[in-house]
């Protein structure tokens, strides 16, 4: 980072099922809490970042920079980013460029998605934009069905068994309890993960994030500063099809962006004290694990089998805290910055996805106690 | 909303579809229990499958036996639907054979090879290595450069600089394969090849790439064998001499990495290099016009895939 960049303001809604919300009342929700956290006015904010996939498909908005903006008083400047499931950490690379360049000093990032104001058969349809709409599409796959093609390679290559994936979505429910925000707040045991619904032949519903209504925000600043340093911000990218892959059981834009974000903020695996990763699918969290260096090819099941020193998705992940799509990336920031707040230790890890890893974005957060005090 | 139902966007896919109508091994596969709006509301299996020309395309399975990855398809047209208004629409089904393909395509094995990208200076070498590298990571690595020049700006990290003293005894002690020193009025420059990186990239089981020109490539061939080189020529598009040689001069003026005295000087060599393109014929397996990345990139991808199963 060329700059000190601080989070200093974090909020956001319960993910869920809200049919009485908008995405504007969403979106409001989350920008509050976060501003009324900050040790700052919200006349301090000189940019707003939003993002968001689905709302002009789904909720028929588009020009989601002036909802946000039209929020405060001062209608600051504000733009939309968009990058599928990627879309909210993307926002908050966006905004780390914007202040290392010195456009802005403080900055609010919205993530937001109202998904259950469409049918089923429409949200499949619009989330299938995240593949390729040319090579992955016309065939009739959704996008449970990519990533059923990921989980049945993998366990092929590696001989991952049934009764195995079946851990990571109990674990996932089992971590939510704890998590005010989560959307599912219930146990799971690994034999009702294995015995619900086949969606994509071999994920089941439980191996599925949810459809979910949600928002989260937080404040970045270079001019006030907070115990909580943005170390790193990494994005990178693969081809957007899976044809176009040599394999489909790593993901190289996981791998890239993991080795430049330590590179960053110049630590090691064994530094990270919590990691909030992508889990859209049960098997993705498995090799999200194996492509950023905490696990051998095959072996990520190891962080479900055992307990750990380090923690996987303590919030529930997008599993069981629910997956408002651009809201994820910006919510995983501020569940680790939780983490690192309540554990005092130093580093923890935020790595979110979209479509089948063909953007990935990781983000370090660096925790320094009495540095600020 | 657009849905994989519009009739503009299944034609689409079967004009590729057909393009390609090739038997092929399936790699992965899963079963749709709820397709998307537009198709029968069935479960639905769909493969991914490497077909025999190396590319992967993603289609509906047919066949009754629960299919099995390494498992042959051979493609067939198939009335896939009617659309709501009433058009008949088409596309490619794999039907599932009772064979299995023989060799796993996922583990490749490249003991021994090195591929080769030869080329005058602004051709694209550099930029094919690097996206080539970058599609087949899993099997291909670029062999960095050695050379006693000072870095620029504009370098690509592709090079491993070393003092002209260094570079004299890597040369000297024998662990350099190939070498050359181009003395010139605007620079002085040396650059070989770490016998030890070779060596240690056959040891991944990676095929080595190495970004070279004809006096390296020569020493490649002499050391290792010309056999052990899968070598590409890349010639700039243009029909004459000149056309090609005006393409390289924008490409370098475009690129800025080189002062005006080092254009003109590279200009002179890139015209002897074209010539050696004739006169060394024998050094070159393949040459490609780098007219479109694309088509370039495939070519060499499907050689080198090739090149594994051998």
């Amino acid at each position: 980072m060329q700059k000190d960049i601080s989070l200093i303001g974090i909020g956001q809604t319960k993910f869920g099922e809200w049919w009485g919300k908008s995405l504007f009342t969403l979106i409001e929700e989350a920008v509050d809490s976060a501003i009324l956290s900050a040790p700052c006015s919200a006349l301090d904010i000189d940019f707003i970042i939003v993002a968001n996939m689905l709302a002009e498909s789904v909720n028929g908005q588009a020009h989601l920079g002036a909802v946000a903006s039209s929020l405060l008083p001062h209608h600051p400047p504000a733009l939309r980013v968009e990058a599928a499931c990627a879309s909210g950490s993307i926002a908050v690379h966006t905004a780390c460029a914007l202040l290392e360049s010195g456009r802005a000093e403080t900055v609010l990032v919205v993530g937001a998605e109202k998904m259950t104001d469409a049918s089923g058969d429409e949200i499949t349809t619009a989330l299938m934009g995240a593949a390729d709409s040319e090579k992955d599409a016309p065939c009739g796959l959704t996008f449970p069905g990519l990533f059923g093609l990921v989980a049945r390679r993998y366990m092929h290559e590696f001989g991952l068994s049934r009764s195995q994936l079946n851990l990571v979505s109990a674990r996932h429910h089992l971590n939510a309890l704890k998590n005010p925000f989560a959307q599912f707040r219930q146990e799971m045991t690994p034999e009702q993960i294995g015995a619900s619904a086949l969606v994509a032949d071999p994920l089941r519903l439980l191996d599925c994030s949810p459809i979910s209504d949600g928002a989260a925000a937080c404040i970045l600043s270079t001019k006030h500063h907070s115990p909580m340093r943005i170390a790193a911000s990494q994005t990178s990218t693969d081809a957007l099809s899976i044809a176009d892959r040599p394999v489909l059981t790593s993901f190289s834009a996981t791998k890239d962006s993991m080795q430049r974000a330590l590179d960053e903020a110049d630590c090691a695996t064994s530094d990270i004290a919590h990691v909030e990763l992508h889990d859209c699918f049960s098997v993705a969290a498995l090799i999200a694990l194996e492509d950023m260096g905490f696990a051998e090819s095959g072996e990520g099941i190891r962080w479900y089998e055992q307990n750990t020193p380090m923690t996987v998705n303590a919030s529930g992940g997008l599993k069981a805290c629910g997956h408002p799509v651009a809201a994820t990336g910006i919510k995983q920031i501020i569940d680790v910055s939780k983490q690192l707040q309540a554990s005092g230790k130093r580093y923890g890890l935020a790595h979110n996805f979209g479509g089948v890893g063909a953007t990935c974005c990781v983000h370090i957060l660096q925790h320094s106690p009495h540095a600020h005090a | 909303m657009r849905t994989p139902d519009s009739p503009a966007v299944a034609a689409r896919s079967l004009t590729r579809q057909k393009a390609r109508l090739l038997p092929g091994t399936l790699l992965s596969f899963t079963t749709v229990t709820h397709p998307p709006k537009g198709f029968p509301d069935r479960p639905r299996q769909i493969g991914l499958i490497e077909l025999t020309d190396g590319h992967r395309v993603l289609g509906a399975l047919s066949g009754s036996a629960e299919p099995k990855i390494g498992q042959v398809v051979i493609p067939r047209m198939h009335l896939s639907r009617v659309n709501a208004e009433g058009l008949r629409l088409y596309e490619v089904v794999y039907e599932l054979t009772e064979r299995m393909a023989e060799t796993a395509s996922e583990t490749k094995e490249f003991p021994g090879y090195i591929l080769a990208l030869t080329g005058p200076s602004g051709v694209g070498k550099t930029t094919v290595s690097l996206l080539l590298t970058k599609m087949l990571s899993d099997f291909t690595t670029k062999v960095p450069i050695v050379t006693s020049r000072t870095p620029k700006e504009g370098d690509d990290q592709e090079y491993d600089y070393v003092s002209t003293r260094e570079f004299e005894r890597l040369e000297k002690s024998g662990a350099l394969v190939a070498w050359t020193h181009l003395p010139s009025e605007s620079e002085q420059r040396s650059y070989g090849y770490r016998k030890n990186d070779i060596e240690a990239i056959w040891e991944q089981g990676k095929l080595p790439v190495v970004v070279t020109e004809m006096q390296l490539l020569q020493g490649l061939a002499g050391h290792f064998g010309r056999r052990s080189i899968l070598s590409f020529g890349l010639l700039p598009p243009g029909a004459s001499k000149r056309a090609m040689l005006s393409h390289l001069l924008h490409r370098m003026r475009a690129r800025g990495r080189e002062t005006d005295a080092q254009i003109e000087e590279r200009l002179l060599n890139a015209q002897a290099d074209l010539d050696y393109f004739t006169r060394a014929a024998h050094l070159f397996d393949h040459i490609l016009v780098n007219e479109d990345l694309d088509s370039v990139l495939k070519v060499i991808k499907g050689h080198v895939l090739e090149l594994s199963k051998a």
